[in-house]
Parts: structure tokens; sequence; C-alpha cells
């Protein structure tokens, strides 16, 4: 895939094997363009190894990967310098102020001592603990931490940021509030940005692009939009009469196809005409329509399919 | 309270950094300068500058000391080279079992290791950093007393050619100074860096220095043959023909890094007599056995980053 403009990242035939033999990645060759991606796959699908080998922290078995046009095997420095990270793990000291540490930070990432307090303040600002910059980490709610977790990867000002699982063990307002400011670097920013996750239905709605990756192998690679071209559908779920529904929808041009329970019908949405030829469908039948629903999860539902896929041929 | 820290963003937009972006020689300073004030509790809570300045201002006190007798007529009661043999190790084991483990531990503890590695940093430049840092503060310890000791002295005395006397003397007292930093620096660091619970990591630290130090102790004390001396007021004198040292004395001086620093500074030429007898040749072999120790913690230190950087 030579996506234009030039992509942030691209890996060809990257394979890492560790020594004690368990293969983490076998032979990824994919690109990410700029904006938000999201890097879907289960815990061991090789996400965090392929963090770390972009990084330049673990070397490859084999094939090779540029991250803003550098080796992550022999430039592994100019890439951490423009390259922001943030851990899934807990990192963050308790007894230290949010202030005093992502400036430290960002005196590790190169920035001279004056300007690092500089972008502290506005990093802490971007993640909205400006009023609470100066207390202790340790008395931080999850959500705080995260945010503190995210001003850190900022402090160096990089060109690329690596969030892994930036959602984990935050409430749901704390997830759509850490999505928004995700989405926010990414899209008003302009900070490519790679978010590593295995619950694809949270992260969709902030990417751009989605790679879903399974066994240190690509599934999938796209854009986000070309998802969900295909994927919008409509679910009915009627409490008789499905037979008939399935028979008069193909009648009517549909391409119905049985939904995950007995009583509903899935419809690839087109637009306007497919309410209507529903509606006149389930009117014309007089059938007992209980649920009429838009889905949102449905690329999952297609990665789905892939991984069985794969499964069946590997 | 709490309430207020959710999600208020203030829209100033995204402002690009476009200054110098400093290189790792620079970084490794940084680090080294940051890790250097917190091993006295700068930077940090009140708290955590107890410990290291109430030591400092211990191993001060016989200096202190020394500059009222001077100022009174005495002679200076301290050499430079020893100092107060048993408050100095004995300081200098509290200070580092208690600050080493605030140098490395709290990272590893916290995790934030991972964060120093995303950087353009690497794995040997942490630790690297971190020993700079410490090898900084623990010279900061022996020299500090030693300068209390010197001026105290020179104040009192007259002429150039004393004050002159007394610089000469400070020289090889300051050259030790060096050796014990470089040397519990590397021992206490490396010990400190296997755990990320503080209180094992000054109980590790503590414990070998102290055990090692007792043990060598009592082999040097059970194998040194007394030897009859004279005294006067110009101090103690071997009396009769000098005797050989038997070899388990020399032997034992090799098992604490105490004792060992104790045999080098003998066979460099010092002169003030502690523990360890004067080990004449095998001077080398405590030279020898004394390097191997800061290499391999050195090593060994080195080896403990190489691994946490790849977790």
């Amino acid at each position: 895939m030579n996506s234009f403009p030039p992509a942030v990242i691209e890996t060809t035939g990257l394979t890492k094997v560790y020594p004690g033999g368990v293969t983490a990645l076998s032979g990824l060759t994919v690109s990410f363009s700029p904006g938000v991606t999201g890097l879907i796959g289960a815990n061991g699908a090789g996400k965090s190894t392929l963090i770390k080998t972009l990084l330049g922290l673990l070397s490859p078995t084999s094939g090779r990967a540029l991250v803003l046009g550098h080796d992550c095997v022999t430039e592994g420095e100019q890439i951490r310098q423009l390259v922001g990270y943030m851990p899934e793990h807990d990192c963050l000291p308790a007894d230290v102020s949010a202030t005093e540490f992502v400036t430290h930070m960002g005196r590790m990432s190169g920035i001279p001592a004056t300007a690092a307090k500089e972008r502290a303040a506005e990093a802490l600002r971007h993640v909205g603990l400006h009023e609470e910059r100066y207390r202790q980490i340790g008395t931080y709610s999850t959500g705080m931490k995260q945010r503190v977790k995210l001003a850190q990867a900022l402090a160096g000002d990089p060109r690329l940021l690596f969030l892994d699982e930036p959602t984990n063990g935050l409430d749901p307002a704390g997830r759509v509030a850490m999505l928004e400011l995700i989405e926010r670097i990414g899209h008003e920013f302009g900070i490519s940005i790679v978010v590593a996750s295995h619950l694809l239905s949270e992260i969709e709605r902030v990417c751009d692009h989605l790679v879903a990756i399974e066994g240190g192998r690509l599934l999938r690679a796209d854009s986000i939009s070309s998802f969900t071209g295909v994927s919008q559908v409509l679910l009915i779920e009627v409490e008789d009469g499905i037979d008939a529904l399935l028979a008069d929808l193909t009648r009517r041009g549909l391409a119905p196809r049985p939904g995950a329970q007995r009583t509903q019908v899935l419809v690839p949405l087109g637009g306007d005409d497919t309410f209507d030829a529903v509606r006149d469908s389930v009117a014309g039948l007089r059938l007992p329509l209980s649920r009429l629903e838009q889905r949102r999860h449905q690329v999952e539902e297609l990665f789905r399919d892939d991984v069985e896929e794969t499964a069946s041929v590997g | 309270m709490s309430v207020s820290t959710e999600s208020v963003i203030h829209d100033l937009g995204y402002k690009r950094y476009d200054g110098p972006r400093l290189g790792r020689a620079a970084i490794v300073r940084a680090l080294a300068w940051h890790s250097f004030r917190s091993a006295f509790g700068f930077g940090r809570s009140f708290k955590a500058k107890i410990v290291p300045f109430l030591i400092l201002i211990v191993l001060c006190l016989p200096a202190i000391v020394n500059a009222v007798a001077v100022s009174q007529g005495q002679p200076r009661i301290l050499h430079y080279d020893t100092y107060q043999p048993g408050l100095r190790a004995f300081a200098m084991l509290v200070f580092v079992a208690i600050q080493a483990p605030e140098l490395v531990s709290r990272d590893l503890r916290s995790r934030v290791l991972p964060l120093y590695f995303s950087r353009p940093l690497r794995p040997v430049d942490y630790p690297l950093a971190k020993y700079i840092a410490f090898t900084g503060a623990l010279l900061v310890m022996m020299w500090v007393p030693l300068i209390a000791l010197y001026l105290g002295t020179v104040a009192s005395v007259h002429g150039g050619s004393q004050v002159w006397h007394e610089t000469q003397a400070l020289f090889p007292g300051l050259l030790i100074g060096i050796m014990w930093a470089v040397v519990l620096a590397a021992v206490s660091l490396f010990l400190a860096s296997l755990s990320g619970r503080r209180a094992f990591a000054t109980g590790a630290v503590a414990i070998f220095l102290l055990l090692t130090w007792i043990l060598a102790n009592i082999i040097v004390t059970a194998e040194t043959r007394p030897v009859p001396m004279k005294c006067g007021p110009s101090g103690c004198v071997p009396v009769g023909p000098s005797q050989p040292i038997p070899i388990g004395a020399k032997i034992g001086g090799l098992f604490s890094p105490f004792t060992l620093m104790d045999g080098v500074r003998r066979w460099l030429g010092g002169l003030t007599p502690d523990v360890v007898p004067k080990p004449g040749s095998f001077g080398v072999v405590y030279a020898i056995v004394l390097l191997a120790l800061v290499a391999g913690c050195l090593f060994g230190l080195v080896a403990r980053y190489r691994k946490a950087a790849l977790q």
C-alpha cells in the first residue's frame, strides 16, 4: 500500500523471534499514513513488540522498518528524538509533582532546561491538568495519571506519538475525555499518532486508519472510511416471520443476511432507499417490528471474519 | 475539588518547539545533575534532605573539634588520609545504604525506565549518569569534612611554610576521597539496582558492607600478633625488631571494600596505621581485587539496565 502523502512508518518483512523461540512479529509489511492510526490486535498479537522495534529498542530478527524516514536499527536515537511514547503500564513516580516530572522528561528528550519548563506547562495545559500541576502525582486519579503519561510524551514536541492502550483502566467518562484528547492532538496539533488497542470499537471513532495484526502478522490495513463505507448496516429485529422478511428484502434488491440471533436480519445500508425498502417490506408483511438500528460495531466483525479466515488458512 | 480536574482544556493551540535540541551527551549530563541533586534530597521534599545533611554534619564534627583544638594551640588531631576512620566508614555506609536506592530503586519501583529508554538515551547512558552522579555526591561527603579540617587548621597556623605543609598533607587525603567515592558508588549502586523495593535495596547495601567489614576486621585482628609499642607524647612506636605481618592478616583485608581501600591506601604510601597492616608487596593484590570489584559492579550495573531496556 503506497499511500500518499508519504508514510510515517513503513515496515518490510519485519520479523522478531525472541530468544525463547516465541515469534512476536512474522513478516509484517505495512505502512502507516499520517494522522491517527489504530493498531488493533488482541493481547499478545505483537503490538508492544512492534512499538519497541519501531523505537529502536528491540532489533528485528529480519526485515526492516523506517520511522519518519529513519531506519529503526541504525538510527534509533534520531527516531526517539522525534517520537513520544506512552506505555501501557504505570510509569509515574508518586512523590514528584506533575510539573517537575514532565519537565525532567522533557529534558531527557533533549530540550534545554528553561524551554523544558515552558513545554511542561504547555503539555499539562493541553491535557487539562493546568490547575493541579504542582500536586504530587501520587494524589492523582487514574484518569489524571493517564494524562500525565500523555503529557510527558508531548513534552519533547514529537512528530509521532505511540500510545499503548491509552484508555486502560479509565471509567467511561475518562475514556471519552482521553479519546477526545487523542483526536485533538492528532487532528489539531498535527502530530501523527499510533494508538495501540485491543478494543476496536473504542478507538475506531478517532482513527483515520486502521492496522490490524494477529499473531505478529498483518490482518488488514486501510483507511477507516473504506471500512465504514461497507460496514454501515441496519439491524432489523422482528418477533416473527423472519424467513418471509429475508425473502421479501432479497426481492426488493437488498442483500439481507441473518443476524446473530434468530429474530435479527442485517442489511447493508446504502442510503435512504434502504430505510424505505425496509419500512415497506415490514409494513407489507405486517410483521411485529421490535428494533431498527444502525450498527457501529461492524468493523470489528469484519476483522473477526478475517481472523477466522486467516486461522483456517494458516 | 477533584471534580474540576476532568476535561479542563483551554483552547490556546499547540506550539511547536523550534529551539535547539541537545544531544545524548547533554542529556546524560542533565540526568547526572538531576541525580546528583536527588542524592542530597534537592528537588524533593524537606524530609528527603534530613538524612544526607545529618550525615554530612556528623562527618564534619571531628573537623570542628579539631578547629577548636588547633585554635587553642594544640597540634592537628586528625590525619587527612584516614580522617576519623571508624566514624567515616560508618557514616559513608549509612549514606550509601540510604541514598543509593534513592537514585536507582525509585525509578525501578515506579517503572519509569521505559520512559527514559524511549528517549535518545542508550541503555548504558542511564547507569553511567547515575554512577557519575553518585560518585560526585560521595566525593562531596568525603571532601567537605577534609576541607573543613584543612581550613580549621590553616586558620590557626602561622607562616606560609606551615600553610604549605598543611596543603601538601591535604592532597593525599583528597585522592583517598576519590578512591572511596569511586568504589562505594559502584558497589552500592549495583546492589541497590537489584531491587525496586527501597527497603530491600537499603538492606542489601547495608548488610553487604557491614558484614564484609566485620568479617575482614575479625580476620585481620585474629591474625595479627600484637606488636609491643612504646608510647610517648608524640604517639606510639613499635619496640624491638619489626615482625613480619602474617599472611592471614593480609588476606583478611581483602574481604571488605573498606579494608581493601585501606590496604591500597597503605600500599600507596599512606602513613597513618589503621586496622589493615601495611601490606608491602602484597598491596598489588589489594589494588587488583579492588579494581576487579569496581569493574564487576559496574559491569553488573550496566547489564542490569541492558536487561531492563528490553522489558
